[in-house]
């Protein structure tokens, strides 16, 4: 017996001590580890799962310009970087490129010399012309919407979705002119953001702005989750960039040109985060001071990265598992049995008797004025008379 | 001169029936330039309509006509073409028989003022000659008859057009000097629409001139006859309106249509100045600018009768136009009234200074009213500020218009009691201005 339990000891110490290695090996190989999964870490940290963007020009005519193409750039890229149309909710006035004045028809430009056509032939307008309106704008952000309104007029985010939200026009202090004939306030717009945020539309909530005073339409949000940019402070305009003499008006504003520059530098896969895009367009280059505001945002802006809002990166799970479907047939052949019903051919009610009313005879009228009315107006009629031409010419008549 | 007169009469009524069986009869009528919310056709039928469906015509905001508009179309909706073609030959005749007189009393006039030495001696060229004169009522009638407006205004059913025909039989009624009459259809311009009121003043003037009775505020027999004037004209509104009451039983039809003439409420654009205005007046200041423009129409009335009281049909003529340039839904045939009474001035020609330039503002705006009507309302490129500069610029052009009679009128009777050549002090040529 004295001799199996120093053996029994040291296999149990030579266990503990292989125990305890593994452990250490398991530590280590979880600080080796510690990269890849700081990286999924990331990777699920912004908790998004779903990518939205509503982009809005609020202008019309054909001064206007720029602002279609400050939208339609916009669009591009969210649609490059991986935001399907079906997840972007595009409000255009739509009438530059088949506007008489536009010498190329069928196409916007974004850049002078013509070099970047932004129209082509897939672009999909999801409120055009006179529906861009402030109440169709707010509809869409609250998921108010008549039950008749297609799928791709709807904004069907839910609480795991990050929006992006770009809007583009003329502005003020506090308001944002809609087609040149209503507006929308600082407040609205907020309020319309609470409600999103109580109805859990939205995860995390992008809104670009690039207007004159555009600062102030972003001054009165109270909701969590909203990181707002705008193009110009309170008191500032905002300028555009540069005119095209062949077609005659100015095609970009300056913030959404350089915010457009920014863009093009991003590939779906890029590690670049906010805090660059709130260095884009310095005083120098925009002439106006862009500002920005994330009090509202959780997350540090230097942890968000730019795809989180202008693409559209799906979470993929890798599993090397195979699965397999079989088709259920046998349930299928039997739901619709065929009904043999004797119909009679259909044919349209007689709707207008045509007939009838042709023959009709003109209908009574129901209304005589009162005997005594007419009898005082002859009366006076017939007094007036007299009283012109004589009572002697009474004799003439009778 | 009854046959050319026949004749005109003739070639209107043909313009006209040839207008109203073609496809333009549709279009003019609803134009807005001819048909007002106070007297537009559709309106008309909705009211006689509704009173076949037992509810009164007045109970919406839509039928603004007098109750005895409702008895006259009772009987006759089925011939209203008709009507108003007869209602536009009598205004026509009317004013022509009404000229005819006035060219007499004008012609009387000047002699007894050449043989008093009232004259200047220079001025042979500016006295009217019988000769000229002959083709005046001529002209009058067909001015009324052939002119374009009277014309749309004839074919859009308008009943501006009875309105009208009231205040020629009115004119002819105080040429002819029969007091009574005239206060009679005095009563029934003013009882049709407010602002005949005006024309009060002008017809008590000519009646006073034709009773050789000198207006002076202390005379007893100008007071007397003013009372007795003012009694007839406001006896026989009582008795109309008292007689307006009795047709439907109730004075539901004060409100609808002078309250409704008076305070605005319908901004629907025509050619007059309220209703851009008011569309972008405040609530709060809407009493206080309603009251400054009705009384803006009603103003020039005692100005102009201390101006003009030796000339009272001049004032007629000139408070007629303000009236239609002035009033709260002016259309084209309250324009086309006033126009008719353009040729008895005719030999002011000489002393019009704009003459040119008005008529062709007047013309332009006229043909660009539909323009930019169809631009605002159909094409959408333009909007209610173009429609409205239009209708500033033909009111502007009417005004100027007037005053440019008015300047021209009052110069002539200047230089009949002062001579043609003017020299001031030094004896250099003088120039007369309106001041």
């Amino acid at each position: 017996m004295a001799a199996a339990v120093p053996g029994a000891s040291g296999a149990r110490a030579t266990a503990a001590l292989l125990l305890l290695l593994l452990l250490l090996l398991g530590c280590c190989g979880a600080a080796l580890a510690g990269s890849p999964q700081d990286q999924a870490e990331q990777f699920f940290r912004s908790g998004h799962t779903n990518n939205w963007a509503v982009l809005v020009c609020t202008s019309r005519f054909w001064f206007n310009y720029r602002h279609v193409a400050n939208t339609l750039s916009v669009y591009r890229s969210v649609k490059r970087l991986g935001i399907p149309d079906s997840h972007i909710v595009l409000m255009l006035a739509d009438d530059m490129a088949c506007n008489p004045r536009n010498p190329k028809p069928a196409t916007v430009f974004s850049h002078k010399n013509m070099e970047l056509n932004v129209y082509g032939d897939d672009v999909e307008v999801d409120y055009r012309s006179y529906e861009v309106t402030v109440e169709n704008f707010l509809r869409v952000l609250t998921g108010r919407i008549p039950p008749s309104t297609p799928r791709s007029k709807r904004l069907l985010s839910d609480d795991r979705s990050n929006i992006l939200i770009y809007m583009t026009g003329h502005g003020g202090n506090g308001f944002l002119k809609f087609q040149d004939s209503e507006e929308i306030t600082n407040v609205e717009l907020a309020d319309a953001f609470e409600q999103m945020w109580q109805k859990r539309r939205y995860n995390e909530l992008l809104f670009i702005i690039d207007t004159c005073q555009g600062a102030s339409m972003y001054e009165r949000f109270y909701s969590p989750n909203i990181m707002a940019l705008a193009s110009s402070q309170v008191g500032e305009d905002s300028l555009s960039h540069q005119p095209d003499l062949g077609i005659g008006v100015h095609l970009m504003d300056r913030y959404t040109f350089y915010v457009l520059e920014f863009l093009e530098e991003i590939h779906p896969a890029s590690q670049t985060n906010m805090n660059d895009l709130f260095q884009v367009c310095p005083k120098s280059l925009c002439v106006s001071t862009p500002g920005h505001r994330t009090d509202l945002f959780q997350r540090d802006p230097q942890k968000v990265l730019i795809t989180d809002f202008f693409g559209s990166v799906r979470k993929v799970e890798i599993t090397t598992e195979t699965l397999s479907l079989e088709r259920d047939v046998a349930g299928f052949e039997s739901k619709f049995p065929e009904e043999e019903l004797a119909t009679e051919p259909l044919k349209y009610a007689e709707q207008l008797p045509v007939a009838q009313i042709i023959h009709q005879k003109p209908k009574q009228k129901d209304w005589h004025p009162p005997g005594g009315f007419i009898l005082g107006l002859w009366a006076l009629i017939i007094m007036v008379f007299f009283k012109t031409y004589g009572i002697k010419h009474m004799k003439h008549v009778f | 001169m009854a046959a050319p007169l026949v004749l005109v009469v003739l070639a209107a009524v043909t313009v006209r029936a040839a207008l109203y069986r073609s496809s333009l009869a549709v279009f003019i009528a609803e134009r807005v330039e001819v048909a007002s919310p106070l007297n537009a056709w559709k309106r008309v039928v909705e009211g006689l309509a509704l009173l076949d469906l037992g509810v009164s015509p007045y109970s919406g905001a839509i039928f603004h006509e007098t109750p005895l508009i409702i008895y006259l179309f009772h009987f006759l909706i089925e011939y209203a073409e008709l009507v108003f073609m007869i209602t536009d030959v009598l205004t026509a005749v009317a004013l022509y028989l009404a000229i005819q007189d006035f060219n007499k009393v004008v012609f009387k006039k000047q002699k007894l003022l050449i043989e008093l030495d009232k004259y200047a001696p220079d001025v042979a060229e500016l006295i009217q000659t019988p000769m000229e004169m002959h083709y005046i009522p001529l002209k009058v009638a067909l001015f009324y008859l052939l002119n374009p407006y009277t014309v749309m205004s004839c074919v859009a059913k308008s009943t501006c057009a009875i309105n009208n025909s009231v205040i020629a039989f009115f004119i002819l009624a105080t040429i002819k000097g029969s007091a009574f009459l005239s206060a009679v259809f005095l009563a029934l311009a003013t009882y049709q629409s407010l602002y005949p009121l005006t024309l009060f003043a002008p017809a008590l003037l000519y009646l006073l001139q034709r009773q050789f009775i000198p207006i002076k505020l202390k005379s007893k027999s100008f007071w007397l006859y003013t009372t007795q004037y003012a009694s007839l004209y406001l006896c026989s509104l009582v008795v109309i309106i008292c007689l307006s009451f009795f047709l439907l039983n109730s004075w539901d039809f004060i409100p609808s249509v002078y309250g409704f003439i008076l305070s605005v409420p319908d901004l629907t654009p025509n050619i007059g100045l309220f209703w851009y205005f008011f569309a972008e007046m405040f609530e709060h200041f809407s009493l206080f600018f309603v009251c400054v423009f009705q009384i803006n129409v009603f103003f020039y009335t005692i100005p102009l009768a201390i101006k003009l009281k030796e000339h009272p049909v001049f004032f007629m003529f000139v408070q007629l136009a303000i009236i239609s340039i002035f009033k709260s839904y002016p259309t084209l045939g309250d324009v086309a009234l006033y126009m008719a009474l353009l040729p008895v001035w005719s030999h002011l020609y000489r002393f019009l200074r704009n003459i040119f330039i008005l008529s062709c503002v007047l013309i332009f705006c006229s043909f660009l009213f539909p323009v930019l009507w169809h631009l605002w309302i159909y094409a959408g490129s333009a909007n209610s500020n173009f429609y409205y500069a239009i209708t500033l610029t033909f009111n502007i052009g009417q005004i100027l218009l007037i005053s440019d009679y008015f300047y021209a009128f009052l110069r002539r009777e200047y230089y009949l009691t002062h001579g043609l050549h003017l020299t001031r002090q030094d004896g250099t040529e003088a120039m007369l201005v309106l001041k």
